[in-house]
C-alpha cells in the first residue's frame, strides 16, 4: 500500500512538473525566437494539436483503465473517408458529419466488444483494428481524395474567431476538456475508472461492472476519434484514406508526457492538457527555429522515452536516498 | 491422456501447417502459376524479410514484451548499408551483412537497456525508439535514395540466387535461423527461461531467473535480426529511400500472433511464427489472384489478426478446461 502511495506522490509531482516544464519551454522558446509568443503562433499551436487533444481526452480514460486503443488514428481516417465519400455521393453535409461521428462510435464499440465480451487483449485487438479500419478506408476511397467542402465548414476547421487568436475549434475543445475533466475528477464514473486501473480484481469485487465500464470507455473513445475525424477533414479540407497516419502514437506520447501511468490507475486531466501543449509547443519551436522537419520525429521519440523514464528514475533515486538515510 | 497433453504444443504448428497448405492449394486452384517453382520462389522471396523479423521478435513476445522498433531498424540498416556501399564500391555482401548487424545491434542494445535495465514497459520504449530510429533515417538520408547501380553486384547476385529452382538464398537463411532458434528455445536453459518469464514475470523474478540478462539479450537478438532483415530488404528491392519498410512492424506482429505466439506471453514457437508469416503472404497472394483490390490488403491483414487472436483465446480457454478436468479426475 505504501508503495502505491509513493508512486502516486511521484506522479502527482510529475503532473505539476510538466506544467512547470511547459512554462519553461514557453519562456525558453520566446527568448530564443522572436515570434514564438505571438497570438498567431499560439493559434497555430492550438489548431495543430486539436485532433490530438480531442482524442487524448478519451484516451486518458483508456490508459487509466490499463487498456490501450491503437486504432484511434484509423478510426479518424475511416470517419473522415466516410464523411468525404458520403458527401461526394450527394449526402447533405450535416448528414456526412453525423455519419463520420457515428462510424467512429461504432468502431469504438467494436473494439470494446472484442476486448470485453470476447476477452481479447486490447493491445493486440487494436493493432488488428488499426489495420482493419484503415484498410476499409483504403478500400472505400482508394487513392481518391475529396476536397470540395462547404466554405462554412472549412472555415470552422481552419479560421480563427473574428480577429482573435482563438481557432474556431477551440470552444469545442474546451467544452470537451471540461466535460471529460469533470467526468474523471468529479463523478463516480471517474472514480471507478481510477479504481479499475489500480486493480481490476478489487474493483470487480467492490461491485463495479468492469465490463460495462470498459465498454463505455471504448465506445466514447471511438466517438471522440470520429469528432477528431470531422475536425481533421475540415482543417485540411481533405478526406482521404491516409489521413492522420501515426497519430495514435502522438496521442499516447502526449498522454504519457502528461504523467499518466502506462500501468493504469493514475492520471489527471490537467496533466494531459499540459502534455499535449508541451509536445505542440516543442514542435512549434522547432518549426520557428527552422530546424529540419526530420528532427521532429526524433524529438517526439525522445520526449516519449523521457516521459516514461523520468517518473521511474525519480522513484528509484528517492528509494536509494531513503535506503541511505536508513543506513546512517 | 498424458500423451495427448504432451502432443498439444506441436499440434498447434501442425494445424497451422495444414491451414497453410490449404491456402496454398486454394490459391493454386485459382492461379495455377502459384504452385509452380516460380510461384513458390516469389512467395518465399517476398516472405523472407517478415519471416526473419518474426523469428527475431518471437522470443520477445514469448517473454510478454513487444518490439515495435524493428521496421524502423530495417529502414535504417537498409539505407546505411546502401550508403556505405555507394561510397565504397569495393564492398561485397560480407561487409553489407556486418554493417547491417552492427546497426541492428546498436538499436537492440538501446532497447534492451531501457526495457530490461530500467524495467520500463517495452511497448512505450520501442514506440519511442521507433520514432527515434525512423527520425535518424530521415536525418541521415536527407532525401537521398539509392538504386541497384550503387549496390554491390555480389549482394544483388546473392539476392537472385535460387537453390533447386524454388528456394531463394534469403529464405534458406530464414530456415537455418528458424531451426537454430527453435532448438535454442526448446532445449537450452535460456530458451526455457523465456517461457517461464513470459508465463509469470513476477514469479520468474522470485525464483531467481536471470530476467535482466534474458530480456536484454532477447532485445539485442531482435535488433540484430532487424539489421540483417534490412540487408534482405536491399537484396529483394535493390533500392531504398527514407520511408523503406515504414509502418510494417504491425504486419510482423500480426504474422507472429497468427503463428500462434500468444501476445500475453508464455507460449508459441519460432516455427509457428515463420508459418504465420508464410500464411499471411499466401492469403494476400490468393486474394490478389481472386482479383481483390490491393487497397483492401490492410483490412484483410487486420481481420486475419483479429481472427487469430480470437482462435488463440478459444483454444486457451478449452485447454484450461481440459487441464482442470484432468486434474479433478486425477484427484478422484
Amino acid at each position: 500500500m505504501s508503495k502505491f502511495a509513493k508512486v502516486g506522490s511521484v506522479r502527482r509531482s510529475w503532473d505539476t512538473a510538466i506544467i512547470g516544464l511547459l512554462l519553461l519551454v514557453w519562456v525558453f522558446a520566446s527568448l530564443t525566437t522572436s515570434n514564438f509568443l505571438t497570438p498567431l503562433n499560439f493559434s497555430y499551436i492550438f489548431s495543430n494539436t486539436s485532433e490530438i487533444m480531442i482524442i487524448a481526452f478519451a484516451m486518458l480514460f483508456m490508459i487509466i483503465l490499463g487498456e490501450i486503443d491503437l486504432s484511434v488514428a484509423s478510426i479518424l481516417a475511416l470517419g473522415s473517408s466516410m464523411l468525404g465519400w458520403s458527401y461526394a455521393k450527394g449526402a447533405p453535409i450535416w448528414m456526412a458529419i453525423l455519419i463520420c461521428i457515428l462510424v467512429g462510435t461504432a468502431c469504438g464499440f467494436v473494439n470494446g466488444f472484442l476486448v470485453t465480451k470476447l476477452g481479447l487483449g486490447s493491445l493486440a485487438v487494436t493493432i488488428g483494428t488499426l489495420a482493419l479500419y484503415r484498410g476499409i478506408a483504403n478500400g472505400l476511397l482508394g487513392e481518391n481524395t475529396v476536397n470540395e467542402f462547404p466554405e462554412f465548414w472549412t472555415s470552422f476547421g481552419f479560421d480563427t474567431i473574428g480577429k482573435s487568436f482563438m481557432p474556431k475549434t477551440l470552444p469545442l475543445i474546451i467544452f470537451f476538456g471540461i466535460l471529460f475533466g469533470l467526468l474523471l475528477h468529479k463523478t463516480p464514473f471517474g472514480r471507478r475508472t481510477l479504481a479499475i486501473g489500480q486493480s481490476p480484481e478489487a474493483a470487480k469485487f467492490a461491485g463495479i461492472n468492469v465490463v460495462r465500464h470498459k465498454m463505455i470507455v471504448f465506445t466514447f473513445t471511438g466517438f471522440m476519434s470520429g469528432v477528431a475525424g470531422v475536425i481533421y477533414t475540415f482543417r485540411f479540407s481533405t478526406a482521404q484514406a491516409d489521413n492522420g497516419v501515426g497519430l495514435e502514437l502522438l496521442v499516447i506520447s502526449a498522454i504519457l508526457l502528461g504523467g499518466v501511468s502506462i500501468f493504469g490507475g493514475i492520471g489527471t486531466m490537467w496533466g494531459v492538457v499540459a502534455g499535449v501543449l508541451l509536445a505542440g509547443s516543442v514542435e512549434s519551436w522547432l518549426t520557428l527555429q527552422e530546424i529540419n522537419a526530420q528532427w521532429r520525429t526524433i524529438v517526439t521519440g525522445i520526449l516519449l522515452l523521457i516521459s516514461v523514464a523520468a517518473p521511474v528514475l525519480v522513484q528509484k533515486g528517492k528509494a536509494r536516498r531513503e535506503r541511505k538515510a536508513l543506513k546512517s | 491422456m498424458n500423451f495427448l497433453t504432451k502432443l498439444r504444443p506441436s499440434s498447434r504448428e501442425s494445424s497451422l501447417f495444414i491451414i497453410l497448405i490449404v491456402a496454398v492449394g486454394g490459391t493454386g486452384l485459382i492461379n495455377p502459376r502459384f504452385l509452380t517453382g516460380d510461384g513458390t520462389r516469389d512467395l518465399l522471396t517476398s516472405t523472407s524479410v517478415v519471416a526473419l523479423l518474426a523469428i527475431g521478435i518471437a522470443p520477445i513476445v514469448v517473454m510478454r514484451h513487444i518490439d515495435l522498433s524493428i521496421a524502423s531498424t530495417v529502414g535504417l540498416s537498409a539505407w546505411v548499408v546502401a550508403d556505405f556501399c555507394a561510397k565504397n564500391p569495393s564492398f561485397t555482401w560480407v561487409q553489407c551483412f556486418v554493417i547491417g548487424s552492427i546497426i541492428g545491434l546498436a538499436v537492440g542494445i538501446l532497447n534492451g537497456l531501457l526495457v530490461a535495465g530500467l524495467r520500463l514497459p517495452s511497448l512505450v520504449v520501442t514506440l519511442g525508439t521507433l520514432y527515434i530510429v525512423r527520425g535518424l533515417v530521415y536525418v541521415v538520408s536527407n532525401s537521398v535514395d539509392y538504386n541497384a547501380q550503387e549496390m554491390p553486384e555480389s549482394l544483388l547476385a546473392l539476392g537472385q540466387k535460387v537453390y533447386f529452382g524454388l528456394l531463394p538464398f534469403t529464405f534458406l537463411m530464414v530456415i537455418i535461423a528458424m531451426i537454430l532458434m527453435a532448438l535454442f528455445m526448446k532445449y537450452t536453459k535460456s530458451g526455457r527461461d523465456a517461457y517461464a518469464i513470459g508465463s509469470n514475470p513476477p514469479a520468474a523474478d522470485l525464483v531467481g531467473l536471470k530476467v535482466f540478462r534474458r530480456t536484454f539479450l532477447a532485445f539485442v537478438f531482435s535488433g540484430v535480426m532487424a539489421g540483417i532483415a534490412g540487408v534482405f530488404y536491399l537484396m529483394r528491392f535493390a533500392q531504398v529511400d527514407s520511408t523503406a519498410f515504414y509502418g510494417q512492424e504491425l504486419a510482423v506482429v500480426a504474422a507472429v500472433v497468427i503463428g500462434g505466439v500468444t501476445i500475453m506471453g508464455g507460449s508459441g514457437t519460432v516455427v509457428g511464427a515463420v508459418i504465420g508469416a508464410l500464411l499471411v503472404q499466401t492469403i494476400q497472394g490468393g486474394l490478389a489472384a481472386l482479383g481483390v483490390d490491393a487497397f483492401w490488403k490492410a483490412a484483410i491483414n487486420g481481420l486475419l489478426l483479429i481472427i487469430a487472436i480470437y482462435a488463440d483465446r478459444v483454444l486457451a480457454v478449452r485447454n484450461e478446461k481440459q487441464l482442470l478436468a484432468q486434474r479433478i479426475r486425477e484427484r478422484i
